[in-house]
């Protein structure tokens, strides 16, 4: 694997899309503001936006730069470079990851750190953690769809799945007795069922990069 | 010309509704070839199992000496390839292009790019969505060309470029031919800029080779024969005959293997020759691939 030119992938892929990716830094700021309100429902609609901006960033660079370069007809200059699809495909994960990483982290640690508060309702917890690496699943889900499919109908068909899937596993997950057990107490009680989630879905992350590559490198064209 | 730059070895490929069938060929270093095909006809697959983006169901492709597709990355560094299909990113510059394949090809002559930017009349600084057509040939040429490929490999440049520009494009494959260890595989439905360019030749049709040859060999091997025939005569049979033409009495028959000897067999089986014409390279294809399809309709 050459890194000097995945890096170089990364950064290009990055400035192609620069707007994209600092548009959403306002938008995201906007939804954190608004916790500032200071009402739990300004805390839940604040966590609500932010997911959406962070979902849609995702949704939309995994978009941009997977499916846009077979549909405006740049792949066959990329791939007309000395690069491998193994260099093609790291650096395409890794571009769309990086950036959805960012802000998931400090929204994720943000979320966490606020039910961390004295007088929170700390047992909220574990369900948030599961429902904040769901949405890193997710993305993941339609980074593999859009880079195996290369195709807008296939990646709009995992953005749907994942929004959907992302509402039915958090009342699933809710409904848990494991976890809708200790859900609204003051302690944090990590039960094995809430481990469980959350580990599978930790599992998921390199299942889903893996089988990605896997399916790559089964592939004969790449134009 | 001793080595040989790409090597297709019973190289076969089959999509659901197009075979392309056992190519074999050998493009000698230095050598300048003109790869002509229809619409469809398997142009554009060929050379794409050639870049290593397309792999092979069977048969082998060396590429300066590496082989295809598992060795690509390699000899990726020495090609440089330009499409008909393919497309600049349309919201950064042309400055921004230069800089991104210069970053990635350690032979990149910024010089040689200047040089081109002012011949292509192009501006560095403006966006690729807001180049015509003929600019954006022009400017994926020139990224093609400044990193010293020593192979380039052009699939279909010339198409839907206005004369200005494809006069312009093809002024700049002839200087680059300059350099004679520089191979080009030139893809075209247009036999004109093909025949200008080229020293070998080789047609495709339905995914088979039907011809590959030096340009001037294909060119000496094939005429158009006007005859006389008195009414007593009988049509000589003549070797190569792939079109019989004309009217009983006036027949005109293209031949792909002439010799002068034909003209005195002519004569002794009692023709006379009215004229031998020349034929251009759009004529040799079409009669060609003609007869190979009345031959083996599909």
């Amino acid at each position: 694997m050459n890194y000097a030119m995945v890096r170089r992938l990364i950064l290009k892929d990055w400035y192609l899309n620069r707007w994209l990716i600092l548009g959403s830094v306002p938008a995201g700021l906007a939804a954190l503001a608004i916790i500032l309100i200071g009402k739990f429902v300004a805390l839940l609609l604040s966590i609500i936006l932010l997911c959406m901006v962070i979902i849609g960033v995702g949704a939309q660079l995994a978009t941009v730069t997977t499916v846009n370069e077979r549909k405006e007809q740049t792949l066959a200059f990329m791939m007309s470079l000395p690069l491998s699809w193994r260099e093609y495909t790291a650096a395409k994960i890794l571009a769309n990851l990086i950036i959805f990483l960012i802000p998931w982290l400090i929204i994720s640690a943000g979320a966490l750190g606020v039910l961390w508060l004295p007088g929170a309702t700390h047992g909220l917890i574990p369900f948030t953690a599961i429902m904040a690496v769901e949405m890193l699943v997710t993305t993941c889900l339609i980074i593999a769809a859009g880079l195996i499919t290369e195709s807008q109908a296939g990646t709009t068909v995992a953005i749907l799945c994942s929004s959907l899937g992302i509402n039915i596993l958090g009342f699933v997950f809710a409904h848990l007795r494991g976890i809708s057990a200790y859900m609204w107490g003051q302690q944090v009680h990590w039960s094995p069922t809430a481990l469980i989630v959350l580990l599978a879905e930790f599992a998921m992350v390199p299942l889903l990069l893996g089988l990605t590559f896997f399916i790559q490198s089964r592939k004969t064209d790449f134009l | 010309m001793s080595e040989v730059c790409v090597r297709f070895q019973g190289v076969s490929k089959k999509y659901p509704h197009f075979l392309l069938d056992n190519i074999s060929l050998d493009l000698p270093e230095g050598s300048i070839l003109g790869f002509i095909g229809a619409n469809g006809a398997g142009k554009s697959t060929t050379i794409r199992i050639l870049m290593g983006l397309v792999r092979q169901d069977s048969g082998t492709v060396e590429v300066l000496g590496h082989a295809m597709p598992a060795d690509q990355v390699a000899a990726k560094q020495k090609i440089g390839f330009v499409s008909e299909d393919m497309r600049l990113y349309g919201a950064a510059t042309l400055a921004w292009h230069m800089s991104f394949v210069a970053s990635i090809y350690p032979d990149w002559n910024q010089a040689y790019a200047d040089k081109l930017l002012r011949r292509f009349d192009l501006k560095p600084q403006q966006k690729i969505k807001g180049l015509s057509h003929g600019q954006r040939v022009k400017a994926a040429l020139l990224l093609a060309l400044a990193h010293q490929p020593r192979l380039l490999v052009l699939d279909e440049p010339t198409t839907g470029l206005d004369p200005v520009a494809r006069r312009e494009v093809l002024a700049e494959l002839m200087a680059v031919l300059a350099d004679e260890h520089r191979t080009i595989l030139f893809s075209s439905h247009n036999t004109l800029d093909v025949e200008q360019i080229s020293d070998r030749i080789a047609f495709i049709d339905r995914g088979r080779i039907i011809a590959f040859d030096e340009k001037e060999d294909l060119l000496d091997r094939w005429r158009r024969l006007r005859l006389v025939l008195p009414p007593s005569a009988v049509l000589p049979q003549l070797p190569g005959i792939v079109e019989v033409g004309g009217s009983d009495r006036l027949p005109v028959l293209t031949t792909s293997q002439f010799d002068p000897a034909v003209l005195s067999l002519c004569k002794d089986r009692g023709a006379t020759v009215q004229a031998v014409d020349s034929m251009t390279l759009e004529e040799i294809f079409v009669a060609n691939v003609q007869s190979r399809r009345e031959l083996q309709p599909a």
